[in-house]
């Protein structure tokens, strides 16, 4: 009795917090803080990652180029600014720029309460419009819904990111196998290692690694206009129509003939990505975001990297953005800084340790594996084929898929059925947003 | 001589049963060890891998005996996040929290255990409902009082929502301590011409020093391990506390997780340390506890 009242309590006070921080959110200031002495600085990527590296020297670069300007930077956790970001930025405590999640419920939001600076203007006259594709902008600009596609620019993106399909190369060669080029070569590739008692792939079923494999299949059927209705709510999505239906049913067949581990429901994705880089799996199917740490760490095997064959359009999105809060106190030197971070040197610099730039020159990304990771990305960009990740639709929605993905895993489920599941929340959140 | 003969007739007795006991005794120790192996084992994994080269982890698992010792992980992880700030800030606000939790339990209680107020058994209510409230709940209201207070990114909020949480728990423990405080020592200390603040400081507080000293241990353990208000109401690198500080390894889709169990371990090392040096303050509490 206590309890429900305190929730109901609590529900009314988060409720009055979230009007309380639209209301606040919107006083804009002409300054724009030119002459500001300090420019205070949070990312949370870790200091040896790609990221890491190219934005440190981009810290180094803005340092010559604005003598007199002091840079605070600080390592943030992705929990901290994850969880309290809406907090922080609506108090004196606000950062003048910082890395933030990509998507409706982060950037969206916060852009909807007025939290976020727009910076439409900068991106024509610094030209960031022109380095950008269409599918990486697709994730920089949010509506007035807070829904991103369109209207105005509120982050920009320094990097990218694509799932595509990592091989143990020793393993390949033992049962002389070749890199497949067709989705048919590819599950001939995996029945011969399930004829010679080898599961092929490495899934992480417990968590994302699952949904994008069976979204990787749907996208084999689709085309952009349908990434943009289950992405962007453009029309109506059929959850029984071919591209899903196709996904979840052949993600089945790939569970009953062996190709997924029956164990691999309470696998998670560090797990899976440990199981690969220990060679017990040949194939792993899952984000660039593993490269650079595989470049690092596998010692024992000679491995490397295919787009999902067949497939134009690949799950991945960009990179997470730079934004700048609305009570940023140097606006203008953020924008300076978003510029450095953009040019060849930097951009490069990231490529060459293993990261996934947006604007490189890709002559002068010399490391070989760095430079096929290169090759693949241009081709996914080129082609303009990110299709985004299949739990950003609605907000919890990753894990509904996550359990369905499970249910069919194990077993318990039915394609069909799983399907009808996970339509639910789909259309709940489309009701919710009025579409 | 009877002298003599009686202590083989002990040994005699002694060793009949002895076999039947020693069995039983070897029994339990086994079942104890395989306990303390269940327990401790979660911990010797952290240890194994916060040795290991992310290299030596990826190539051999989590489970294997790391290829050489490297310190690198711990080395890293200290000047990556600046450690040494974090154990000072999260010492000061422990402590801090810890003799104040205690002084605000032994002031309430005093009234209500001792003192007996009216409509005591609501406040004890009150303070247990206090108590399991979810953290959850409290964020909104206490960002926006510490913001209107100028607290909001300041240790000091910390200390004083601490202060209030630990001491709602002292309250009701102590409270319920002192309801069979012995009346008689009371009255004594009223003969002798004692007021009531002389009768609390004089009387009350050293009797119960035991269970005060488990209080505090508890305290500083609890404020020490906490993570999820000090995540919210310590922006500033300045002023995070140790398990904030973890969750910094912790990122977006990867972990590390050599240099994960190194900052695990040692931010769990100053607790664990701190629980060694009290452990006798904490028996001795709870055999005072037993012995009334």
């Amino acid at each position: 009795m206590a309890h429900t009242r305190l929730k109901a309590a609590a529900g009314a006070l988060l409720l009055a917090a979230s009007l309380g921080l639209t209301a606040c959110g919107s006083n804009g200031e002409g300054d724009e803080g030119a002459d500001a002495k300090s420019l205070t600085l949070w990312h949370y990527e870790a200091p040896n990652s790609a990221m890491g590296i190219a934005w440190n020297k981009a810290i180094e670069l803005f340092k010559s180029s604005h003598p007199g300007v002091e840079v605070k930077f600080e390592e943030k956790s992705f929990e901290q600014i994850q969880q309290n970001a809406g907090m922080i930025l609506n108090s004196d405590s606000a950062p003048d720029i910082l890395e933030y999640n990509k998507g409706n419920a982060t950037a969206g939001l916060l852009s909807k309460q007025g939290l976020l600076e727009d910076l439409s203007g900068e991106a024509t006259s610094r030209g960031w419009d022109k380095k950008l594709t269409p599918s990486l902008q697709t994730t920089a600009k949010y509506d007035a819904d807070g829904i991103m596609g369109d209207g105005n620019w509120y982050g920009v993106p320094n990097y990218g990111e694509f799932v595509m399909v990592y091989y143990n190369k020793d393993l390949f060669d033992k049962y002389k196998i070749a890199v497949p080029t067709t989705l048919d070569e590819f599950t001939a590739a995996m029945d011969t290692f399930v004829k010679n008692k080898v599961t092929p792939l490495s899934v992480g079923g417990a968590e994302y690694p699952a949904m994008q494999i069976a979204y990787e299949l749907s996208l084999s059927k689709a085309d952009r206009a349908w990434v943009d209705d289950y992405q962007l709510y453009k029309n109506k999505v059929d959850f029984h129509g071919p591209e899903l239906t196709y996904g979840a049913q052949t993600f089945a067949d790939w569970v009953a003939k062996g190709y997924i581990p029956k164990n691999s429901a309470g696998i998670k994705a560090e797990d899976m990505g440990v199981a690969f880089s220990q060679g017990k799996f040949p194939i792993m199917i899952s984000g660039s975001w593993w490269y650079g740490r595989f470049v690092d760490e596998i010692k024992n095997f000679q491995w490397g990297t295919f787009l999902f064959p067949g497939n134009t359009l690949h799950p991945g999105s960009s990179g997470n953005l730079w934004v700048v809060p609305t009570k940023s106190k140097a606006k203008k030197l953020a924008y300076d800084f978003i510029d450095i971070t953009m040019q060849p040197e930097v951009q490069n610099l990231l490529g060459n340790n293993g990261g996934v730039p947006v604007a490189a020159d890709a002559a002068s990304i010399t490391d070989a594996k760095n430079k096929e990771l290169l090759d693949l990305w241009t081709k996914v960009s080129s082609a303009d084929g990110l299709a985004f990740y299949p739990d950003w639709p609605a907000p919890g929605y990753y894990d509904v898929l996550a359990g369905g993905f499970q249910g069919l895993i194990n077993g318990s489920k039915k394609p069909a059925q799983m399907l009808d599941e996970v339509a639910k929340p789909y259309n709940d959140n489309l009701a919710d947003l009025g579409k | 001589m009877t002298i003599v003969t009686a202590p083989p007739e002990l040994d005699k007795t002694d060793t009949s049963t002895r076999p039947r006991r020693s069995r039983a005794r070897w029994i339990i120790l086994a079942v104890l060890l395989v306990l303390c192996l269940l327990v401790v084992a979660p911990i010797l994994v952290v240890v194994l891998n916060a040795f290991k080269t992310p290299a030596d982890y990826a190539s051999n698992g989590p489970l294997s005996i790391p290829e050489s010792i490297s310190f690198q992980g711990i080395v890293d992880f200290w000047e990556r996040v600046d450690f040494t700030r974090k154990l000072l800030n999260s010492l000061v606000t422990a402590l801090s929290v810890a003799v104040l939790g205690v002084l605000l339990s032994v002031l309430n209680a005093y009234a209500l255990g001792i003192g007996r107020v009216r409509g005591r058994v609501w406040f004890l209510v009150f303070f247990l409902v206090a108590n399991l409230l979810p953290q959850e709940v409290l964020v909104y209201p206490l960002y926006y009082i510490s913001k209107a207070l100028y607290l909001y990114d300041s240790p000091v909020a910390i200390i004083i929502i601490f202060t209030v949480i630990q001491s709602a728990f002292g309250t009701y423990l102590l409270s319920s301590v002192y309801d069979e405080f012995p009346r008689e020592l009371l009255d004594a200390a009223a003969v002798d011409g004692a007021g009531k603040w002389r009768t609390l400081f004089g009387v009350v507080v050293p009797v119960s020093m035991p269970t005060l000293g488990v209080l505090f241990t508890f305290f500083f353990i609890w404020t020490w391990n906490e993570f999820f208000l000090p995540l919210i109401f310590l922006v500033s690198a300045d002023n995070q506390t140790v398990p904030v500080a973890l969750a910094v390894l912790q990122g977006d889709r990867l972990m590390d997780a050599t240099a994960t169990s190194a900052s695990a371990l040692v931010g769990i090392l100053p607790a664990v340390l701190f629980f060694l040096i009290f452990q006798r303050t904490l028996t001795r509490g709870i055999a005072a506890g037993a012995i009334k």
